[in-house]
């Protein structure tokens, strides 16, 4: 018998799905309303860190984010968040707090009442609980006012303010930088780091994937309710090497290089645009590799070599195609 | 100096704090004012009844406040404490804390009923004052108050069940109640409009005996059989929380 860490004993490689000291577990888990499969046996896990949560309209986030905090019963298959059920153990809601991507807030109170309400029902014992939270998302001076009377990007920070007040280990956001201003959402995005490296699960789902990319340690991606790729921004990348890349190029005889480029075995295709030609390449370090010395050989002067699928958004769509 | 912790709150009590304040609105407040002014035009259509004050007064309680006026304002107020709060989307401020759901139920029932107290009673009470009815008007508020307070755990019950909840409602109020209510007597007997009136009719020192209805607990028996349907109405309820599908107001 081989002692799990002799020397040259196999060890797996982690399941990028799978955070290695889990707070949050998902496992096998189906939903489904009526004919419609919202999430299809997904399995993953989330830990300390922020991890984004991406995937097209309709992909299942919102399903998952719900079922993660027993918002909904899950069909199939378990979630549970520090060992518990969410939907039937009521004391993991003292440790765990979600922000809806819904616009709606409850009328006729004001942003204070609002935070003093969840944290009452928390339990807080702080008093000044409620005013460091608005605080936190720069609502305190505003606090007197009437959330129903908020934009939606204040209505959107009083709900964080209002997950902040218990002092969650497991922070669930849905779409929680929706209607912010750009100062406002810097301000969030380092609020969300913080408390990520603080060693709290912060999961937060965006369509704005820049944003997701100054967010996030750790992407999950989900399509059509199914786990589509997770790991870091690179190691998706690193994990799609096998599809076509397009690089754009911008050079002073752009013909001359685009025929000796062809000839390539790295080169999948090439199409020319009015000042550019983009290529299509399955191996795109083999392709950085020649350019250079290519360009050199007929002297041709290179402006811009660019990926043009190297942000998340083309990823993503590369993922979902 | 000042200490920074406090013990918190009871959350039953937070809770009916938070459902007075934020779930009854300004619409919701007419919407249950209105069907309480009817109980006062009730009260005043009994001077043109040929009858004497307790009389006609008993027969326009018996089949105008206690079949219409309660239900409708106890089903504007019993929507507003949960069902339209879990329809709009807001619930999980709620559902997302460590509370136990029976204390949810309750606190919002308690929120509901005291709504009720201090708008659907004392228009009932009063609807016996205009109609000149003095010794009604104590039979009148023990009925009407602890029929309201059955009807909004009913309605409370149904806001968990049907998404629909104001149309369910509806039909619970016009087709079971008063349809089959009026047919079969093991029905009227859960009927919170049968039993609040069986409260009304059988104290009520100005009511004929004609209409007190046979086969269902009149007076104090009402009075329990009220609580009863309460408790059951309550008990549904936070037995449908725990299975309820809180999605957002979109979906």
């Amino acid at each position: 018998m081989t002692a799990p860490d002799a020397p040259g004993a196999l060890v797996a490689p982690l399941d990028p799905a799978f955070a290695p000291n889990p707070t949050v577990d998902v496992a096998n888990t189906s939903v489904w309303f009526g004919q419609k499969v919202a999430l299809s046996e997904l399995s993953c896990s989330f830990g300390p860190g922020v991890t984004g949560l991406l995937g097209p309209n309709g992909a299942g986030k919102t399903t998952l984010m719900r079922a993660i905090t027993g918002l909904i019963p899950v069909n199939q298959g378990t979630v549970r968040v520090e060992g518990r059920n969410p939907r039937t153990d009521r004391k993991v809601h003292a440790r765990m707090a979600l922000v809806p991507e819904d616009e709606a807030v409850p009328p006729g109170l004001t942003a204070r009442q609002l935070v003093r309400y969840v944290a009452d029902l928390k339990a807080v014992a702080d008093r000044t609980a409620p005013d460091r939270a608005l605080d936190e998302v720069g609502m305190l001076d505003v606090a007197d006012r009437r959330v129903d009377g908020f934009s939606k990007g204040m209505r959107q920070r009083t709900k964080v303010a209002a997950a902040l007040v218990g002092d969650p280990r497991v922070l669930v956001l849905d779409e929680p930088l929706n209607g912010a201003d750009p100062v406002q959402r810097a301000h969030l995005i380092g609020l969300f780091r913080r408390l990520g490296s603080e060693g709290r699960t912060v999961i937060v789902s965006s369509h704005v994937l820049n944003e997701v990319e100054r967010l996030a340690d750790r992407i999950i991606v989900i399509v059509h309710g199914r786990l589509a790729a997770a790991g870091g921004q690179r190691a998706i990348r690193d994990a799609m090497n096998d599809r076509p890349r397009h690089v754009l190029i911008r050079a002073d005889d752009r013909r001359r290089l685009g025929a000796a480029l062809i000839g390539l075995d790295s080169v999948a295709g090439i199409q020319f645009d009015t000042d550019s030609l983009v290529v299509a390449t399955s191996r795109a370090a083999e392709l950085a590799l020649s350019l250079p010395a290519l360009a050199s050989e007929l002297t041709v002067r290179l402006r811009e070599v660019r990926p043009l699928d190297d942000s998340l958004e083309s990823l993503f769509r590369e993922l979902v195609r | 100096m000042t200490s920074t912790t406090h013990r918190p709150a009871p959350r039953v009590g937070v809770i009916v704090a938070y459902t007075l304040r934020s779930c009854i609105g300004p619409k919701r407040w007419l919407g249950c004012l209105l069907p309480c002014a009817g109980a006062l035009l009730f009260g005043l259509l009994t001077h043109a009844m040929p009858e004497a004050a307790g009389e006609s007064f008993a027969r326009v309680a018996a089949d105008g406040i206690f079949a219409l006026v309660v239900p409708i304002a106890s089903l504007v107020i019993g929507d507003a404490v949960l069902g339209a709060e879990v329809r709009s989307g807001v619930f999980h401020f709620t559902w997302l804390t460590p509370t136990p759901l029976t204390q949810i139920v309750v606190g919002r029932w308690i929120g509901g009923t005291l709504v009720a107290l201090a708008t659907i009673v004392p228009a009932c009470a009063l609807a016996a004052l205009v109609a000149g009815d003095t010794e009604g008007v104590v039979p009148a508020v023990i009925a009407s108050a602890f029929g309201a307070s059955a009807y909004i755990a009913i309605f409370i019950a149904i806001g968990c069940v049907a998404r629909r909840a104001a149309v369910w409602s509806l039909a619970f109020v016009f087709l079971v109640e008063r349809l089959l209510g009026t047919a079969l007597t093991g029905i009227a007997q859960w009927s919170p409009t049968w039993e609040s009136r069986a409260v009304f009719v059988d104290w009520s020192p100005g009511a004929p005996q004609s209409i007190v209805r046979d086969g269902i607990p009149v007076g104090g028996g009402a009075v329990v059989r009220l609580v009863l349907i309460t408790v059951i109405g309550l008990a549904i309820a936070r037995w449908r929380l725990s299975r309820l599908r809180i999605t957002g107001a979109a979906d």
